[in-house]
């Protein structure tokens, strides 16, 4: 456990300026690079000392990864975007306003004004066991602390748990998602494009990672198709304090109605499990539905099916509950 | 501003606002707290903390840790002075708790404890030293739960008890001082029995170790109209001052100068001295700029010891600086009280018998006294006909705990106040009604029986507060609100009442009025923001008839010759430190009217002081202040210092000894009287607005009417009242801590974590407003205000939730939001009350 | 940390500030406009980038503080927070929590309200930066926001005040004309344990409108 804190041990740093020199320090240095955006998330484990790369790459100088640009109809915005451009850009504002508000409720104005879409979505767990230095499955040991019968776990997985049961904590990770984004990423063997919700992975894949993204990886921009554009957008997060605070769940839907029904829907939420949960199911039982009360109703119950709750979190069944029948009013809080 | 109340227009200077003499050093970055001080040659330090929640430290291995090249020096507890008996003002000897906090320990009893520290030429280094000293601790039982070490067979947080008890003081022996005994470590454990009715969610309430009664409670209960049986919880929070306490200090030809925070300049030089086992007279201490303080850092922190001794070793000045993570185990915090409520009503809602029971989270060290506060605060604000109150105050592994703002109060008032509310429901009385009929009023009685009397309040005027507040707030009108729908939003209005101690007496005011005829104020109060440290020498000025711009005030530093002054704590200073300058500035009138009488003859009275002269009535000869401090000088005994009053502590005797011959010097003691015991209230309003589908709550409007006696400086009372009414209210946001029973470990860490409230937790608009009758027992009628808002503002957002949600929704302190789901679902209060630091 | 060398081969004085006076110091800070190295936090360490990898850092780097030009020796891994306080001796820039949940370091970087505790110095190279201390005038003029909270009497402890400050003066420059929820919203990212926010926000309001008016 650590016992010494705010103080970084010495690394290497370098700055590349070029994706092509960010990709071939990375494939120089392999597992003992760490790759740095923003930087808040890397702070925190540099600061308590758990993680001790040797080595920073930071992205900071890389133009290419930074700003936002037409990409055929739709928008493709660098990994690097600050949260502050995201929620300010007038083209993601007029046609894809859910990312905005979930950007700005992601974070403090300071954090949006530093960290980065790419950062964001690829954030590493909150588990206050984890993020302790406790050692843990995901830490690298065999026993998950919030998984135990005295383990406090207000905060943690309602789905699709596997020995670790912390969650996903991105905000946006969930409107991109509702967005159908598709994540662009270099790789030793060239550029890969996933799906958004096949960029976050479970602890049944690999309870290291939150992302398919292996060392040597980078995430480099984030395509966002017109498929959605002005569609019916709803974002809600649910925390304790109005600022800084993690998500306790957050849902994200894009909806498009024709004459009070739903015609398309996608639906996202987080906080629930340990990558950001599209619900295919409520989407498919939906789409043809009236949008009304009962309609929302009916998405609510299927949202919580399968929902195991663990001893504190509870909570989180009746909340996504509730925050899936209010995107299908979609009522914004 | 918000509804300030005009300030009495019988003063030119008290109850004016204006600019403090610190501002604009805080507004551009040049005012020094602790951490910005720098010395030639200045080392680091850093501290080895215990990972364990107990553990007794079998060995130290430093061997590579002192092998490495920048590493100066490491420091244990075997070097630390052993702890030390104190005197207080009344001559009466405080024996040393051998088992209080120390600054380093062998016997880790919370995880965090610091065990060590090195010095060494930088930070990163001494960091890494850190990480290569092997320490071999062996893990002892731990309990992070009061009910768990009171169960039969339950840990203990200490190898020989788990509960302080307060014993009487022994009758003094002849030619001895008086001394008070540090309290018993007891082993206290119940029977299974006794926790039966945990299984009912209610509080057990077993043998308690104090307790307390007056009147008859049974026949109150027996008679009452409702009897209303409640538990609640309440939660351990830090204080998380801002700026951390990290220190400088160095030595200089056998002084030792410390930097750093504390809230009671005067009061922190004889606790550095105890705690280095120095003489007073070596202590030089530096504090003109403190972070924030709240009660924990009353007399600085005893944690200062380790730079401190670790620059003595290496003769070098050392920088300590703490981390946030390092404040949270350190940084102290309020215990939580597992509070019970038996309380009878009658049918007007009057309390005819009050049976409370507390237990008191603790932490492993020192008592505190939050479970004997919270029952005297409970009776003297409840006023009931008849009242028990029992406690117990448990040891547990967790960080050492201290006064945090409303010390026992806050607590007390948010177990009571939501029991207050159901009964004005049950009853159908109005919510402010039921507290204007329990208010207390004059000289209010409270507390238990001394010698067959209760003690009692000097004044209160809450009863003014709550109607005037009511007034103010429209809660006539916005009570219709209660329950109103709006799709998942639900609003509710709640009001509380809260007080706490409004001050002290008998301490020293002293100033120099010079030949520059500039009146040079000696200030020993600490500068923690509250504004105390100026605003009551403003009273000086007032009295002197001297222009505010024409007086300097010296402050912060102990080598320039400060008064003894009380601690900045339990909202003591506005009361005690005005009478202080009354006195004072009385002595300095005194002197001037002596010295115009002998210089132009006649008698003293014949003379007054205004407008920067002393002068003779209705006009004629007269000297101004400058000429009256020349002729102090050349009169010299009483005059310019060189002769000093019997009475006055000898901390100001030193200092005054030391600036004799400059001018007309004044210095006085605190000798008015004082009938009775000094307190403060506050009427707090409410609206808030719940959404039944998130649980997520929002406060829509605010006010707390104080009652405060005159006021002193209208924007500094305001941030006061407000500032502590947030901290009250981020009590029932969120503020807690989150322990892992199984290893006796804190997983909240962070201020997202512990949540502390933001700038968006609460309304962009609040206000505020005070009675303004003076106190009639001290002479300029102010008393402070610091602790009672904290109360109100927490009870105040308790009493609207349940107003908006209903009686069935929590039993503990937070309420957060998934509290408020899980219990609307389950349609009962869903989470268990009696388990801690969840 | 394999790395325990006391001395930077690359640097023309020692960092052990016992052996050399203050004097010493002044004159090479002179001579090379170079902030010592021998900072009161930091030691220099042997781990070097090496030369020929794309994007290698070099320690010593010019910053752009308050309108000046400052060299200063940087470790890779210090923040920007200590550079300004332990190098460049700006202490009104405060360390609330070092952990980005307080806002106490808040600084401007170009402009920008960043949480200087969470910038690497290294990635600020070439940036405009400004602390508390560059918003007064040299002839000690207040910034108007800075004369709000004397007319206001803003903030109690104040140690949170740099931070809300230079976070106020950064959203003012995109929003001049705030409404008080506006500006509560934008300044929402700095934490005050004193809790005087209402207060606050009558003093943040107040230099708003010094500044609309200045």
């Amino acid at each position: 456990m650590a016992v010494i804190h705010d103080v970084i041990p010495a690394f290497e740093l370098f700055q590349p300026t070029s994706v092509d020199d960010a990709l071939a320090l990375q494939a120089r240095h392999g597992a003992k690079a760490w790759v740095l955006a923003g930087g808040l998330d890397s702070f925190d484990w540099f600061k308590d000392r758990i993680k001790r790369p040797e080595v920073v790459i930071d992205l900071s100088q890389v133009k290419e990864l930074r700003g936002v640009r037409q990409a055929g109809d739709g928008l493709e915005i660098g990994a690097m975007t600050t949260l502050t451009e995201v929620v300010r850009h007038p083209m993601i504002r007029e046609k894809y306003g859910i990312l905005p508000n979930a950007a700005e409720a992601a974070a403090s104005p300071q954090i949006r004004n530093q960290g980065t879409i790419g950062g964001n979505v690829s954030q590493d767990a909150r588990c206050w066991y984890y993020r302790g230095g406790w050692p843990c499955y995901r830490a690298g040991g065999n026993i998950c602390y919030a998984d135990t019968p005295a383990g406090l776990n207000r905060e943690h997985a309602i789905l699709d748990a596997n020995r670790c049961v912390a969650v996903n904590p991105s905000d946006t990770a969930p409107a991109l998602i509702a967005l159908d984004a598709k994540f662009v990423v270099r790789t030793p063997k060239g550029e890969r494009v996933v799906d958004a919700e096949n960029y976050f992975i479970g602890p049944g894949t690999d309870i290291t990672r939150m992302t398919i993204l292996q060392p040597g990886d980078l995430l480099t921009s984030i395509r966002i198709p017109s498929t959605w554009a002005g569609a019916q957008f709803f974002f809600e997060k649910v925390r304790d304090r109005a600022v800084w605070d993690f998500a306790l769940v957050n849902v994200a839907a894009a909806m498009v109605m024709s004459g009070g029904t739903i015609q398309r829907i996608r639906l996202a939420a987080n906080g629930v499990a340990a990558h950001p949960v599209r619900l295919t199911a409520v989407e498919a039982a939906v789409v043809g539905k009236q949008c009304n009360e009962e309609t929302a109703e009916m998405a609510g119950k299927l949202a919580i099916q399968g929902a195991q709750p663990l001893q504190y979190n509870g909570y989180k069944v009746p909340l996504l509950r509730n925050l899936v029948k209010r995107a299908i009013r979609g009522e914004a809080a | 501003m918000p509804n300030v109340t005009p300030p009495s227009s019988k003063y030119k200077l008290i109850g004016k606002n204006y600019t403090t003499g610190d501002l604009y050093a805080k507004v551009t970055g040049k005012a020094k707290y602790a951490e910005d001080y720098r010395a030639d040659g200045m080392l680091f330090c850093k501290l080895a903390l215990s990972p364990m929640p107990h553990a007794r430290v079998r060995g130290i291995d430093a061997r590579a840790a002192l092998a490495m090249p920048g590493v100066k020096a490491i420091l244990t507890a075997d070097e630390l002075p052993a702890p030390a008996n104190s005197i207080n003002d009344n001559g009466t000897v405080i024996l040393a708790n051998p088992r209080g906090y120390q600054a380093l320990t062998n016997e880790p009893l919370f995880q965090g404890q610091p065990i060590l520290a090195v010095a060494a030429i930088d930070e990163l280094t001494a960091a890494e030293a850190i990480e290569k000293i092997k320490i071999d601790l062996e893990p002892l039982p731990f309990v992070v739960d009061p009910l768990a070490t009171l169960r039969p067979g339950g840990p203990n947080a200490r190898t020989d008890g788990n509960a302080w008890v307060r014993l009487p003081p022994p009758p003094p022996k002849p030619g001895e001082r008086p001394a008070l005994t540090p309290p018993e470590l007891q082993t206290v454990k119940w029977t299974s029995q006794d926790f039966e009715e945990a299984k009912q969610g209610r509080l057990p309430t077993g043998k308690p170790t104090e307790e307390w009664h007056v009147g008859d409670v049974d026949a109150g209960l027996k008679n009452a109209a409702l009897v209303l049986d409640e538990t609640f919880v309440t939660p351990n929070t830090s204080h998380q001052c801002l700026e951390t306490r990290s220190t400088m200090a160095y030595w200089q030809n056998g002084k030792v100068y410390v930097h750093t925070g504390t809230q009671s300049t005067a009061q922190t030089v004889p606790a550095i001295a105890r705690w280095l086992g120095v003489d007073v007279s070596n202590v030089v201490f530096i504090s003109e700029y403190t972070g924030g303080g709240f009660g924990s850092k009353i007399t600085g922190d005893i944690t200062l010891v380790i730079p401190a001794l670790l620059a003595k070793k290496t003769g070098a000045p050392v920088m300590m600086r703490i981390t946030r993570e390092e404040e949270n185990f350190i940084g102290r915090g309020r215990p939580s009280l597992h509070g019970r409520m038996k309380v009878g009503f009658s049918k007007e809602g009057r309390i005819t018998a009050l049976d409370m029971y507390v237990i008191c989270d603790n932490g492993p060290y020192d008592m505190v006294g939050d479970a004997f506060s919270s029952g005297r605060i409970v009776s003297v604000l409840y006023q009931p006909q008849a009242m028990r109150w029992r406690s117990v105050t448990v040891l547990t592994n967790t960080p050492p705990r201290s006064a945090q703002s409303s010390p026992g109060g806050m607590q007390g008032i948010a177990i009571m106040e939501p029991v207050l509310a159901k009964a004005a429901r049950k009853l159908g009385v109005d919510q402010v009604a039921i507290r204007r009929i329990n208010a207390p009023e004059g000289k209010a009685p409270f507390g238990p029986l001394t010698a067959g009397k209760q003690q009692y309040a000097t004044s209160a005027f809450i009863k003014e507060a709550l109607d005037r507040g009511a007034e103010q707030f429209k809660w006539n009108e916005r009570k219709v609100n209660t329950g109103k729908r709006n799709g998942s939003k639900v609003r509710g209005v709640g009001v509380s009442m809260s007080t706490y101690s409004g001050g002290t007496t008998g301490f020293d005011g002293l100033f120099i009025i010079k030949p520059d005829g500039k009146v040079y104020i000696q200030s020993g109060v600490g500068n923690l923001g509250t504004e105390s440290w100026t605003d009551v020498h403003r009273v000086v000025a007032e009295l002197l008839g001297v222009p505010w711009e024409k007086c300097e005030l010296t402050w912060g530093n102990t080598s320039k010759n400060l008064p003894w002054t009380c601690p900045s704590g339990g909202s003591q200073t506005t009361h005690a430190m005005t009478r202080a300058a009354h006195a004072v500035a009385s002595d300095g009138i005194l002197k001037l009217q002596q010295i115009a009488a002998k210089d132009l003859g006649g008698k003293p009275e014949d003379y007054v002081v205004a407008n920067e002269r002393v002068s003779r009535k209705g006009g004629g000869a007269g000297m101004s202040l400058a000429q009256a401090a020349q002729r102090a000088i050349k009169l010299g005994g009483v005059y310019d210092g060189h002769e000093l009053p019997k009475d006055i502590n000898n901390f100001t005797v030193v200092s005054a000894t030391a600036l004799s011959g400059q001018g007309l010097m004044a210095v006085a003691k605190d000798k008015y009287p004082h009938d009775g015991n000094t307190f403060s209230f506050v009427a707090t309003f409410a609206e808030i607005e719940a959404d039944v589908e998130t649980g997520q709550y929002h406060i829509l409007d605010f006010l707390a009417y104080a009652d405060v006696g005159t006021v002193l400086h209208p924007r500094a009372l305001g941030g006061q009242i407000l500032g502590r009414s947030i901290l009250g209210i981020g009590h029932t946001l969120g503020q807690k801590w989150v322990y892992d029973q199984q290893y006796g470990l804190p997983v909240s860490k962070r201020f997202h974590h512990t949540k502390p409230p933001t700038i968006l937790d609460i309304p962009d608009k609040m206000a505020w407003a005070a009675v303004e009758i003076p106190d009639p027992e001290t002479p300029i009628g102010s008393r402070g205000i610091g602790e009672p808002p904290v109360g109100g503002g927490c009870a105040a957002i308790l009493n609207a939730l349940s107003d908006a949600l209903g009686d069935e929704v929590f039993r503990r302190a937070p309420v957060t939001s998934d509290v408020i789901l899980a219990s609307l679902e389950a349609g009962r209060p869903a989470q268990d009350p009696l388990r801690s630091n969840i | 940390m394999a790395d325990h060398e006391l001395t930077d081969p690359g640097c023309s004085h020692s960092n052990n500030s016992n052996l050399i006076s203050r004097r010493d110091v002044i004159k090479s800070v002179i001579a090379t406009g170079v902030v010592s190295s021998t900072s009161y936090l930091f030691r220099v360490s042997k781990v070097w980038a090496q030369a020929s990898a794309p994007g290698a850092v070099d320690r010593l780097i010019t910053l752009n503080v308050n309108g000046q030009q400052r060299r200063v020796d940087v470790m890779k891994q210090e923040t920007l927070v200590m550079t300004l306080r332990y190098k460049l001796g700006l202490t009104g820039t405060k360390i609330g929590c070092d952990q980005a949940e307080c806002g106490a370091c808040t600084v401007l970087i170009d402009d920008v309200p960043y949480y200087s505790c969470s910038v690497f110095t290294h990635t600020v190279r070439d940036r405009k930066i400004q602390t508390i201390e560059g918003l007064a005038k040299p002839d000690g003029t207040l910034h108007p926001v800075q004369q709000g909270v004397i007319d206001e009497q803003g903030f109690q402890c104040a140690f949170c005040m740099s931070g809300f400050l230079m976070a106020t003066v950064g959203f003012l420059k995109i929003n001049p004309n705030p409404t008080r929820a506006e500006l509560a919203k934008g300044i929402s990212g700095n934490l005050c344990r004193c809790q005087d926010y209402d207060k606050i926000l009558t003093a943040m309001m107040r230099g708003a409108e010094n500044l609309r008016k200045a």
